[in-house]
């Protein structure tokens, strides 16, 4: 009994440990020290980093078909290609089985980059393409003016990835992202100012430059179906240390002042939210029956009243707790919905819908499809029939149906008197005839 | 019309000396089933069809009870002898009998 005890309490251990092993590619070690203050954060919060330079001949992902790690930083921008088995199939495999990706690169960054961007659903400028503003850029820029500010205003309105409270302004240099149009998961956190656009800095532009305006997205996010979740960063400078600690104050326009950048915040924010600290929801218990029924059925009669419960939890400072939301939709379908309604929170922490059953009867099913920025997508279904009244349950002895009831005996009393008649007569012809 | 005229009322002679007494009990059996239905009909065109199987059961019994009726009829009829070769007239009532049985035991069942 001891033993199972102990047993338990490691395996517990060992799992929520395993949540939190990730491993960090850079392409030289220094950046250890350059990024030390976001490396610091992520072992503050837990997490169990294991460096490895990206070349390294003896990279592994997995081990005998379980990943050793759940999530994955890529800090090597000059990388050409990955060491050991790990390569653009092994990462995009790595997303596929739920893994979490944080990427971040730079204006140098080589094809292995634009490779896995482009798996994600972005479009990674050209090499040694950065994105450039000439109206927003920060003091500190060397000249190419492409260490830019870019106000929060131009975050992504979704407080579970980038946090609620951004104020500062951030400090970003590196290349432009576009996009997928089609891509219905790819989200822009961060875009730049209508006045950006990306090319090299050091040549004339004579081409139309990838990407122009608000349409250059800075910082991408990308939710999977299997709610698997990826930043790409088009700067690694973002994360540094220096953009960290240098105060941001802006040369031209509404010279935008600040005393630290927004950096470290948002970085915090949003390696928190991709390595699934925020934002997750799942579902805990799901009970629906009739109306004054204490146990669950799976069979309804039509115009019954129902009453549906579901309960939801969101993993909030690392516990389970119970989701609040005043959108959650329940549908009733058959192949179409027949019912749908918003579920009310009930002060227990379940939402609860009350409705009736339509006068259709067929297979159903009760769906929650709870589907919102930053947060798991939320799919649950349950399915039960709904079948017509039973032969008892019909209304008996109705009164404007008498004169049928009536009809109905006296043809079998008519048929009863009938048989009588017809039996015992005799016709009378006969008779005399055989006289 | 004056042909119509002249035709009802042989017809009523006809019926009345030819046809056996037995085929007359009949039908006077079919009429009331007839105007059984008849009522019931006027009666579901002025209230409407809510109770709808109830209607559908008591038309249709009456109006079975009518058709059975018209067989037996057939059956029994001397002028039809031809035709039901080595069938007797009980046969045919004992046919009728269990034709009703049947049509009763749905009636009932359906009648709500």
């Amino acid at each position: 009994m001891k033993l199972y005890l102990i047993l338990g309490v490691f395996l517990c251990f060992s799992a929520a440990k395993a949540e939190q092993e990730t491993l960090v590619l850079v392409d030289n070690l220094n950046i250890r020290e350059t990024h030390s203050q976001f490396f610091k954060s992520l072992q503050d919060r837990g997490y169990s980093l294991t460096y490895k330079l990206a070349d390294d001949a003896n990279l592994v992902l997995a081990k005998y078909g379980e990943y050793l790690y759940k999530n994955l930083i890529i800090f090597a921008p000059s990388v050409l290609e990955f060491g050991g088995l790990i390569d653009t199939e092994a990462i995009t495999k790595f997303i596929d089985d739920g893994g979490n990706l944080l990427m971040a690169g730079n204006a140098a960054a080589g094809d292995v980059y634009r490779e896995i961007a482009s798996e994600c659903g972005f479009e990674m400028d050209e090499e040694s393409a950065a994105v450039i503003d000439h109206f927003n850029y920060d003091a500190s820029d060397d000249g190419d003016h492409t260490r830019i500010v870019v106000s929060p205003k131009n975050l992504i309105n979704a407080p579970t990835i980038v946090g609620a409270q951004n104020t500062h302004p951030v400090l970003f240099e590196g290349t432009g992202l576009i996009l997928d149009k089609d891509n219905s998961l790819v989200l822009p956190i961060l875009t730049a100012d209508s006045t950006a656009y990306s090319y090299n800095p050091k040549s004339q532009v004579k081409e139309y430059p990838h990407a122009v305006g608000r349409k250059t997205v800075l910082i991408a996010a990308l939710q999977a179906r299997n709610n698997a979740r990826i930043v790409f960063s088009g700067s690694l400078f973002f994360f540094s240390d220096e953009a960290f600690n240098s105060a941001v104050s802006k040369v031209h326009g509404d010279k935008l002042k600040a005393e630290s950048s927004g950096n470290k915040a948002l970085a915090a924010h949003l390696s928190a939210w991709a390595f699934g600290e925020r934002g997750r929801l799942r579902v805990r218990n799901v009970q629906h029956q009739r109306q004054g029924d204490k146990v669950s059925t799976n069979t309804y009669t039509i115009t019954d009243t129902v009453v549906y419960r579901i309960e939801i939890e969101e993993l909030k400072n690392g516990k389970w707790q119970p989701f609040e939301a005043t959108d959650v939709q329940l549908e009733f379908v058959r192949i179409d919905p027949f019912i749908r309604t918003t579920l009310k929170r009930q002060p227990s922490g379940a939402y609860e819908a009350v409705f009736k059953v339509p006068d259709v009867w067929g297979v159903y099913q009760f769906k929650v499809d709870y589907d919102r920025v930053g947060y798991t997508r939320l799919y649950h279904s349950t399915q039960v029939s709904v079948r017509p009244l039973q032969h008892t349950q019909y209304e008996r002895f109705i009164p404007s149906a008498y004169p049928y009831y009536v009809s109905a005996f006296s043809m079998m009393v008519g048929v009863f008197l009938f048989s009588f008649v017809f039996l015992y007569y005799k016709e009378e012809t006969p008779k005399t005839k055989s006289e | 019309m004056t042909s119509l005229v002249s035709v009802i009322p042989k017809l009523y002679q006809e019926y009345t000396t030819k046809t056996p007494k037995k085929l007359k009990i009949i039908d006077a059996y079919l009429l009331y089933v007839f105007l059984t239905a008849v009522i019931q009909f006027v009666y579901c065109c002025l209230v409407g069809t809510f109770p709808f199987n109830s209607f559908l059961s008591g038309f249709i019994s009456t109006v079975s009870s009518f058709v059975l009726g018209v067989c037996l009829r057939l059956q029994v009829n001397p002028e039809n002898k031809q035709e039901f070769q080595g069938l007797s007239a009980e046969r045919g009532f004992a046919d009728f009998i269990f034709a009703h049985l049947v049509l009763h035991i749905v009636v009932v069942n359906f009648i709500g």
